[in-house]
């Protein structure tokens, strides 16, 4: 069906000013105008529509110049929130973000082991308590993403392969959870969410192509295209826990939990360090750490995982030829492993792709959370339905945290 | 607009033959041939190329401005920017030579290069087996492996023109567990040595050992066994990294139905999860159909 020419010229307006307001934060009327190219009147029309809709507001007068001073305009504060969860297996963190993408609050705490219900329980309730603690109504959470581990079915949303919590997979976990905050949730696998941090607010920052491999309790890998995250036909792509490298892909725990992470997940590597007969570790971390410390058999660990990671790094590099490979997670972000898989990539791979650890850390997960959630509330206030996906919305530039 | 007699050209560069094809406007075939590719390499195979042209458009008597664009298939990494060609093992000097820039200023027109396998992924997606898909690969197996992608709808060459450069993809998982490269394993040289290694009668050649599978040969079947275990093996991680809809086989190899019943069974022997694999609708010329296609493509973008 033909839309009127109007309303979309009106739409590119709408979405012009906002970007401008978004990156340029506080400007008068005429120098929004002057950098969006459009007419003086329509820019007026625009913010003076965005005002009355309580999404931008009066941020004091220009200063300093000869002449009249001018009123500056900024986003809202309280022009409504995005809330980004990232749901891990041992630990919960939200986060809350306000229209011009300032993070106001993030809380973590551990998983509830019970599972299913509960987490979706303790979720509710820290989003309620951020949005108290930041005094606005919890009703003024229009966005909400929440990541988690697993492959998310791009076309029902629920949980395939999350062997790591309790009986999510059970549950609806989009209806439960919208119900449960009152506005619509949306799913997205916790290492795509992560990559798409370390893209927004960390080391990927303007690299068209991005390989994210992460390395926790799991291993896994996002990629990320020309602005596109790459989810491949069934939400799947990424799951290289089942690479055949490492051991027997035909052994049943091969079958069962994937090849690559029975061998490289934070549960391999402490159960390789005690058949080395190591005692002193009692978790993946602290085997990482014993090596770090020069101590035998954690070093032969140590560096069997990374090799071992720096293969699976090849097969991503041979198929995907990405510009810049980055490694998370909580045992992937440790620093000594990027030297030891760039040496392996190195001698496998014949061309050389920059290797990067994530800046976020155990924070990449959820600050990409905030991300989708924030552009979904953008393009809900600012979109325009009819240019949602011709012309993607920028996030707000990185600032000092 | 687009004159009435305009025509595109796809060539499609092979180590040891060359194949080229006029198109109409919308990319229908004209005429095509097939010639040894000049050994000589370098500026004998650019000059090839540019000739090939001429001998393309004499059969239809039309004159080179005509032509809107020429693509062209090479077995090498060509950065999308620059056009340079690299890894490009089986025809010599043409690293160092501009070949886009070369041949168009010869002829005139608009010239593009391509991976070959790049191409034949493109064709598949434009009119053979791969029609409609979002995710698909194209895995060529031949004297050497290569894989052309579409990913999210498009053709997908990565940062640096190397996507799908898996001649080196990592194999493990191999009796003995030693990690060997995919072509070390699976390339034609690879496959010959291992079935004399095992004391298989002299074969020269892929196409005389497949000869001896449909005899019976039980060592030439053990050794195509391994060998689509090994595929097997690559397309597994291929399809963990990527969610594919589809893998479409091509190359002299990859086209045996001998093989890939046998990959079909490797793979449902390593993973739970089905991956749908098909030979190549377009066979041996898919890569020529997917350079035709991109011409004429080129051609209705500029028109």
């Amino acid at each position: 069906m033909a839309t009127p020419v109007s309303n979309v010229t009106r739409q590119l307006s709408c979405r012009t000013v906002f970007d401008a307001l978004l990156q340029r934060s506080p400007i008068s009327r005429a120098a929004l105008a002057k950098v969006t190219g459009l007419s003086k009147q329509t820019t007026s029309e625009v913010i003076d529509t965005f005002v009355r809709q309580g999404l931008v507001r009066p941020a004091g007068r220009t200063s300093g110049n000869v002449g009249r001073t001018a009123l500056l305009y900024e986003l809202s504060p309280d022009g409504g929130h995005a809330l980004g969860i990232d749901l891990g297996a041992r630990r919960l963190t939200v986060a809350l973000a306000d229209l011009a993408g300032r993070v106001l609050a993030d809380r973590s705490e551990p998983t509830d082991p019970r599972g299913g219900a509960w987490v979706l329980d303790q979720i509710a309730h820290l989003a309620d308590r951020l949005a108290r603690e930041n005094n606005t109504h919890p009703s003024r959470i229009r966005s909400i993403v929440l990541g988690t581990p697993g492959v998310v079915n791009p076309r029902d949303g629920t949980i395939e392969l999350a062997p790591n919590i309790n009986d999510l997979g059970h549950l609806n976990v989009v209806s439960l959870l919208t119900e449960k905050l009152g506005s619509a949730v949306v799913l997205e696998n916790d290492i795509n969410l992560a990559l798409l941090g370390e893209i927004w607010h960390g080391c990927a920052q303007n690299v068209a192509n991005v390989a994210f491999l992460s390395l926790g309790s799991g291993v896994g890998l996002g990629l990320f295209v020309n602005g596109h995250l790459v989810r491949g036909e069934n939400g799947a792509a990424g799951e290289i826990g089942y690479l055949p490298i490492g051991g027997d892909p035909l052994m049943a725990e091969s079958r069962a939990q994937g090849c690559l992470e029975y061998q490289v997940g934070a549960a391999g590597v402490l159960r390789r360090y005690r058949a080395e007969g190591g005692v002193v570790a009692t978790t993946a971390v602290e085997v990482f750490e014993e090596a770090a410390a020069g101590e035998s058999p954690a070093t032969t660990v140590v560096a069997a995982t990374a090799h071992l990671l720096g293969m699976a790094a090849s097969a991503v590099v041979a198929v995907f030829d990405p510009q810049v490979l980055v490694l998370g997670g909580s045992l992937g972000g440790r620093p000594e492993l990027a030297t030891r898989v760039a040496a392996v990539l190195g001698s496998l791979a014949p061309r050389p792709v920059e290797v990067r650890t994530s800046i976020l850390g155990s924070r990449a997960g959820v600050v990409g959370a905030l991300s989708v959630a924030l552009r979904r509330l953008h393009e809900e206030f600012f979109g325009g339905s009819e240019l949602a996906t011709a012309l993607p919305l920028r996030l707000p530039p990185p600032r000092a945290a | 607009m687009t004159a009435p007699d305009a025509c595109c050209i796809g060539i499609d560069l092979g180590g040891t033959k060359l194949a080229a094809a006029l198109g109409d406007a919308g990319g229908a075939l004209l005429h095509d041939f097939i010639e040894p590719t000049d050994a000589r390499g370098g500026l004998h195979v650019a000059e090839q190329l540019v000739a090939a042209a001429d001998r393309l458009l004499g059969m239809e008597g039309r004159s080179r401005t005509r032509v809107n664009a020429v693509v062209i298939g090479v077995p090498g990494v060509v950065e999308p920017r620059s056009q340079r060609i690299s890894q490009i093992p089986h025809i010599r000097g043409l690293e160092d030579l501009d070949v886009a820039e070369y041949v168009s200023d010869r002829l005139g027109t608009r010239v593009e290069l391509h991976n070959d396998v790049n191409l034949a992924m493109l064709g598949e997606h434009a009119i053979g087996g791969a029609v409609g898909c979002r995710h698909a690969a194209f895995l060529s197996l031949g004297t050497g492996v290569g894989l052309g992608l579409l990913l999210n709808g498009r053709p997908f060459s990565g940062a640096t023109g190397a996507a799908g450069e898996i001649a080196d993809l990592p194999l493990q998982g191999l009796p003995g567990g030693v990690p060997v490269t995919l072509e070390s394993e699976v390339g034609s040289l690879a496959i010959i040595e291992r079935y004399r290694r095992v004391g298989g009668t002299a074969a020269a050649t892929v196409r005389e050992l497949f000869a001896r599978v449909n005899d019976g040969d039980a060592i030439a079947r053990g050794v195509l066994d391994e060998t689509a275990q090994r595929v097997a093996l690559a397309i597994v991680s291929l399809q963990v990294v990527l969610d594919l809809e589809r893998v479409v086989l091509g190359g002299s190899i990859g086209l045996r139905p001998e093989l890939l019943c046998r990959v079909e069974l490797a793979i449902s022997n390593l993973t739970r999860r089905p991956i749908r694999i098909a030979a190549s609708e377009l066979g041996d010329r898919a890569g020529l159909r997917g350079a035709l296609w991109a011409a004429s493509r080129a051609l209705t973008s500029v028109a």
